[in-house]
């Protein structure tokens, strides 16, 4: 394998492109009309013009991006999360190419997209799923026979689209009064997202917690489970903050979730890197929920603690090696990693997001940091695509210094030019329920409601103050009036100017 | 010496700055201090007062309004206005006055989800009015107050460009 097209853009692409020069793989990107400048673009050796900026014209034409594949020779194809990574017809078309897909078979794509289906495959495997219904409820299925299955199911219950994700098609119900409604609302939502209306229903469970195995599976028969990621923080069903190992997983239960996960994905001849995703109950009860089938966005916490490349690997059993990693160092973490997902959005407006041109950026660093992001200096962060600019990872020794190295690495972070979720994380880190890992996956949801739009950081007097003189001196200069602020290279062998020099020395 | 007035976080403040050698002479609201003053890069400022705390501070201009920035001292955003005619509050930046009519305008390129009022409802303030998807994400944009909906100029499905006129309310 000596060239491989990653069929991506942002973080996840530049990841991939760092795993291709590692191991001395050439890689190629592809870019639509508003990514040119885009750093995965910059740091490829070969980049191809897709179309248009909208995902429709672009990274998600299947056909134009096997043609580059062909064209630009390339062996293999990485997928990366997101845009064509779980469509089962994309990873077809790449092999008939006579090319290389960088994940799973189609069919395992298919079985495991399909969440009716992959509650079936767990079932067979001895895995308990959360008790809801087996077959997918079609358009043709009606409101009263709805009605009788709910009744059997019990209240609370989620109306869920079967060809779902990310919370879209999904609805909850805790009167049967509204569940025609319900229904009605997630079949228009899954039909208009995924082009598929039918739906299923779940029983709600009590705040619990989301737990997932990340595995890899070679094709030899070998599948890996890796140490669990606690993904309860979440907004709106989409995480914002992960960590590994969790702190409500026992010894026990981590033998027992990842074994399940384990039997799931030989139960399915799985391969690849996949993620097997379970709620956890108030009793420690674990169910099944669903398995995406490709790299997911927090991979990195389980790099961090395993100290395994999983990107490296993904190419690796792509390329028919087999898996030789020690499954206990796979389960054992040494330390704790979190992740908080850095949106160009604004939390104090409700997190609406926040495009435009990011004018000064300073990513942290230091020990046990890890930045992995697509954004620079001058680049626009563009309305079409989602807007996380970066995934900060804090890795150390145990979990309460892992959040104090997080809160460091947070304050050291700049961006200008668009606001972020960094005064969100800010406030999050420092929250009692986080400090004791005392939440569930509607923890988030509910706090944020009751601090009913409550700015995240408030300046003090003090910090308004120096931002009301800065602004005037900074305006000063671009105005080139009479009072230039000092440049660095401007520095008199005074007093003043070395201590001032010693200062920004220091700031380094 | 030059004397500005400068609105930061909602509130006004008279400031004097005169330049003495390499340092400033800032005077607020009549509290003097002296600050030594860096520039570390196109958008970036070391402060040191007089009695050594530093503050590093980075500055972007608003796209719309030269004047008006948004500064972060120690990463805490706060939005200033030089000279400002207009009180710009933080929070709401859709709000523009405290009273008067308010238009609520599409942040960005986008689709209309849900319709959440209809002309005549009576809405309060931080009520969801319309549902706009865009960048994967549906979005609710708020009633800044308490008011009552003269216009209505989103229709679902529809798409709209950044800075369309969707709700105005009274």
């Amino acid at each position: 394998m000596r060239k491989i097209l990653i069929a991506n853009r942002g973080e996840i692409a530049v990841r991939v492109i760092r795993a291709c020069r590692e191991m001395g793989i050439s890689p190629v990107a592809i870019y639509s009309e508003c990514d040119r400048a885009a750093l995965h673009v910059r740091l490829a050796d070969e980049a191809y013009a897709i179309g248009p900026s909208a995902p429709r014209e672009s990274y998600l034409r299947i056909d134009r991006v096997v043609d580059v594949a062909k064209k630009c020779g390339a062996d293999a194809v990485h997928p990366g999360y997101g845009f064509l990574a779980e469509n089962e017809d994309f990873a077809a078309a790449v092999r008939d190419a006579g090319i290389t897909f960088i994940g799973p078979t189609p069919d395992a794509i298919e079985t495991m997209g399909s969440k009716t289906a992959a509650r079936v495959a767990a079932k067979r495997a001895g895995v308990p799923v959360v008790p809801g219904t087996e077959d997918p409820l079609g358009a043709e299925v009606g409101d009263a026979e709805i009605a009788r299955i709910a009744d059997g199911i019990g209240y609370p219950l989620l109306v869920k689209a079967v060809a779902g994700g990310g919370g879209k098609g999904m609805r909850t119900v805790s009167d049967p009064a509204e569940l025609a409604n319900a229904v009605r609302a997630a079949r228009s939502e899954a039909s208009s997202a995924f082009g598929d209306a039918a739906v299923y229903l779940e029983r709600k469970l009590t705040r619990p917690r989301h737990i997932e195995v990340q595995l890899l599976g070679d094709q030899h028969g070998t599948v890996i489970p890796f140490v669990e990621r606690e993904c309860s923080i979440q907004r709106r069903h989409q995480k914002v903050v992960e960590e590994t190992p969790s702190i409500a997983v026992s010894a026990k239960l981590r033998a027992d979730i990842t074994s399940a996960a384990a039997a799931v994905a030989k139960a399915v001849g799985y391969t690849n890197a996949g993620t097997i995703e379970c709620l956890v109950d108030e009793d420690g009860k674990f169910y099944f929920l669903e398995m995406n089938t490709r790299l997911q966005v927090e991979h990195p916490i389980t790099e961090m603690v395993t100290g395994i490349d999983l990107v490296r690997w993904q190419i690796r059993i792509a390329r028919g090696e087999r898996l030789t990693i020690d499954p206990a160092r796979a389960l054992t973490p040494g330390g704790h990693a979190i992740e908080c997902r850095i949106y160009a959005e604004d939390p104090d407006n409700n997190f609406l997001p926040s495009p435009g041109r990011i004018v000064a950026l300073r990513a942290p660093s230091g020990p046990g940091i890890r930045d992995d992001s697509g954004a620079t200096e001058g680049l626009d962060v563009p309305i079409f695509y989602d807007p996380m600019i970066s995934k900060l990872v804090a890795w150390a020794e145990d979990r309460p210094s892992a959040i104090a190295r997080m809160r460091r690495a947070l304050g050291e972070y700049q961006v200008a030019g668009i606001r972020t979720t960094l005064p969100f994380f800010k406030w999050l880190l420092a929250q009692a329920e986080f400090a004791n890992g005392q939440f569930h996956t509607t923890y988030l949801d509910e706090i944020l409601r009751s601090r009913n739009g409550q700015p995240f950081v408030e300046p003090s007097a003090e910090m308004e103050e120096i931002a009301a003189i800065a602004a005037i001196l900074h305006q000063s200069l671009t105005n080139k009036s009479d009072f230039p602020v000092r440049l660095n290279s401007q520095i008199k062998q005074s007093d003043s100017g070395w201590r001032a020099a010693a200062r920004t020395e220091g700031l380094r | 010496m030059q004397q500005f007035e400068v609105d930061a976080g909602g509130r006004t403040r008279k400031i004097s700055v005169a330049k003495t050698g390499d340092r400033f002479v800032v005077t607020v609201d009549g509290q003097t201090r002296t600050m030594d003053v860096m520039r570390s890069g196109a958008h970036t400022l070391s402060l040191v007062d007089d009695s050594g705390r530093g503050y590093e501070v980075v500055i972007a201009a608003d796209p719309g309004s030269p004047s008006r920035f948004t500064v972060r001292v120690d990463g805490a955003p706060v939005t200033v206005t030089v000279n400002g005619r207009r009180r710009w509050g933080r929070r709401d930046d859709h709000a523009a006055t405290a009273s008067g009519p308010q238009r609520v305008i599409a942040p960005m390129p986008g689709k209309i989800v849900r319709v959440l009022v209809k002309t005549g409802d009576a809405v309060h303030a931080r009520q969801p009015l319309v549902v706009v998807e865009a960048m994967k994400m549906e979005n609710e944009l708020r009633a800044a107050r308490d008011g009552t909906v003269a216009e209505v100029h989103a229709r679902e499905g529809q798409s709209v460009d950044a800075g369309a006129l969707l709700v105005l309310v009274q």
